[in-house]
């Protein structure tokens, strides 16, 4: 064998620049086989004349004032003078003219609340987040129920955009600590508390949630005490807590899984009781490795509540379908359409802003 | 809460037994993992500041017979008296592991360092929340066994920008800082590069020079011979031979750990 010494060591250096022409690139994306030549050439085809149409529809041909169906003829564009004219109750519902400051505070401190947590520094930790979004609601329901100084308002009145706020965050403020306690639940030393816990999140994800909706709605009252009044909204927004909580559990249980036995070793030899390594070390670790999954329930949240419509609760779904319904509105079905059309775009600007913002935890790790 | 009584909770740790009482007394310990036997009839005494290695091939019981100490493994027989706290087999509760482990410090091979936490809350956690000791003082131990592990410029980092001797070093000023009458120490550089063995060696020598009680599961024969006072043999759950250093390691008596001690030196 010969003897190799380096007497003279190597410098580092740059990495070749990608010497290829932007054109020869860009066909190697699009057409890098005639197969997939024609089919690029066709997909685009075919976005261009939906997204031509749909343009047609929605801009050039669309009708954007009017107080009634007259200021919407035909069905060659989109009707949002309808949305235009009846911003009440897809914003608030029924809630009284001269109380609207209170859901216009609410709407704003939520836009304050979401502003910080996405420009929060990296570093700063998540907990804070989740706490802001358990305690927000809370806030939210009580300056909008009312009481005291300011004027009942019962949740019959809120409706539309606001409703489905409200729900959105109520379910996420009680789903993720019964979740959490679901989840614990099914690691319990206990048989029986370990049982019904399990039994209950398998039950709860084997049924749809419109199933637990009905429920709620018109089975519950049957088995509540005569005359405890207990209002459609609250129902429903249990049965909301309750359908979550369950998905929240099996989140928080692969989260508590994923923190290694070592990690509660480690806890009990500096001498930490069982309940203080759960708070300290498994818990913070457990949940921040969740965070994304449990955005990603949020953003489910937000697309149910449109099952509330169907058990007759007023929200974005409802407010709109029944704007629909309405004496000056009746009669054409393009005006149904253009409601439709414009809650998608809604609920694809909510959800798409949470999807990114999920996106961005993950990368954060 | 599970709590024991306030004469077990007191912030005295280095009141230590009188001489000639042992630190650590099994008798007759006896462990299955289902049907296979673990450990079996472990006799065994460490006397206050005794330094004891313990060795063996790999599932002869070695990590589990020190894990059995603190218990974080139950044992179904005999009896276990570590630091004054008296456990049978049949009364291992979360109170008996919480007493025993407020006395007793650990440190694994892979480190277990808490990773949310930075280096400085890790030394801390322990004292703060399990102890109960103020911050201030909490703070001052933490300080003080840096820098005898040499880690002050480290204090605000998180475990994972630290090499993995760095790691282990943390994890030895970490159970240091709940003032443990006893350390134990499963095959603390077992899982380190090999030149971040000798930094984590020499920190448990200083350890050793100071007269803490040690039980070390180790396969470093060199540091072994210098820092033990007696040297354990297992094999198959059982100890086969226990011997000063200089006997075991030159003279042993059992074919197996003459066997075992060629193997090493192949």
């Amino acid at each position: 064998m010969t003897r190799f010494v380096r007497r003279t060591p190597i410098e580092p250096r740059h990495a070749p620049v990608d010497a290829t022409a932007a054109l020869v690139r860009w066909r190697r994306i699009w057409f890098a086989s005639p197969a997939m030549g024609t089919l690029s050439l066709l997909l685009t085809a075919a976005f261009i004349v939906c997204a031509w149409r749909f343009f047609q529809w929605a801009i050039v041909h669309a009708h954007w004032r009017g107080s009634s169906s007259d200021a919407c003829p035909g069905d060659a564009g989109a009707c949002w003078a309808f949305i235009v004219a009846r911003w009440k109750p897809w914003l608030v519902g029924d809630y009284p003219s001269d109380q609207l400051w209170r859901a216009w505070a609410c709407f704003a401190t939520f836009a304050l609340l979401w502003i910080w947590v996405v420009r929060r520094p990296p570093a700063a930790s998540v907990q804070r987040v989740l706490l802001g979004f358990i305690l927000l609601p809370i806030a939210f329901f009580l300056l909008l129920v009312g009481g005291g100084p300011l004027p009942a308002v019962a949740p019959a009145r809120w409706g539309g955009l606001l409703l489905t706020l409200v729900v959105s965050l109520a379910t996420f403020a009680t789903a993720l600590p019964i979740g959490l306690g679901l989840a614990l639940g099914r690691r319990s030393r206990r048989p029986v508390l370990r049982g019904l816990c399990a039994a209950f999140v398998e039950a709860m994800r084997s049924v749809p949630l419109l199933a637990v909706l009905f429920i709620a709605a018109t089975l519950l009252p049957m088995f509540l005490p005569n005359g405890s009044n207990v209002g459609l909204f609250a129902r429903a927004l249990v049965a909301f807590a309750l359908f979550n909580a369950a998905m929240a559990a099996e989140v928080f249980r692969g989260g508590l899984q994923a923190v290694g036995r070592g990690q509660l070793e480690a806890a009990t030899t500096v001498g930490l009781s069982d309940f203080a390594a759960l708070r300290l070390i498994v818990l913070p670790q457990a949940v921040t490795a969740v965070v994304p999954a449990l955005v990603n329930i949020m953003i489910a949240v937000i697309k149910e509540t449109t099952l509330l419509s169907v058990i007759g609760v007023n929200d974005l779904l409802g407010a709109v379908e029944n704007g629909a319904k309405s004496p000056g509105w009746v009669g054409e079905p393009n005006i149904l359409t253009s409601g439709h059309v414009f809650l998608a775009l809604v609920y694809l600007a909510v959800c798409s802003a949470l999807s990114r913002y999920s996106r961005r935890l993950e990368a954060r790790r | 809460m599970n709590r024991p009584d306030p004469g077990m909770t007191t912030t005295t740790p280095h009141v230590r037994p009188g001489p000639g009482v042992p630190v650590v007394e099994m008798r007759g310990i006896n462990k299955w993992y289902g049907a296979f036997h673990a450990l079996r009839d472990i006799d065994l005494q460490v006397a206050p500041g005794e330094r004891v290695l313990i060795c063996g091939p790999s599932g002869s019981g070695k990590s589990t017979l020190v894990r059995v100490v603190n218990l974080l493994e139950p044992f179904q027989q005999g009896r276990l008296q570590v630091c004054g706290v008296e456990i049978g087999a049949e009364a291992i509760t979360r109170a008996a592991r919480l007493a025993v482990n407020r006395r007793v410090g650990m440190v694994f091979q892979q480190f277990n360092l808490f990773p949310h936490m930075t280096v400085l809350q890790n030394l801390m956690v322990g004292p703060v929340w399990g102890a109960g000791v103020s911050r201030h003082e909490a703070r001052q131990r933490a300080l003080r066994y840096l820098e005898r592990v040499g880690l002050m410029d480290q204090i605000d980092k998180h475990p994972a920008q630290l090499s993995g001797g760095q790691q282990q070093r943390v994890a030895i000023a970490r159970t240091l800082c709940t003032q443990p009458q006893v350390v134990l120490f499963d095959e603390p550089t077992a899982s380190l590069d090999p030149e971040m063995v000798n930094e984590v060696l020499q920190t448990m020598e200083s350890l050793a020079s100071e007269g803490m009680t040690m039980l070390i599961v180790t396969h470093e024969m060199g540091f072994a011979r210098r820092v033990a006072d007696r040297a354990i043999f297992m094999d198959q759950g059982q100890i086969i031979e226990i011997a000063p250093p200089d006997d075991f390691f030159d003279r042993p008596q059992s074919p197996r750990l003459q066997t075992f001690l060629g193997q090493l030196h192949a």
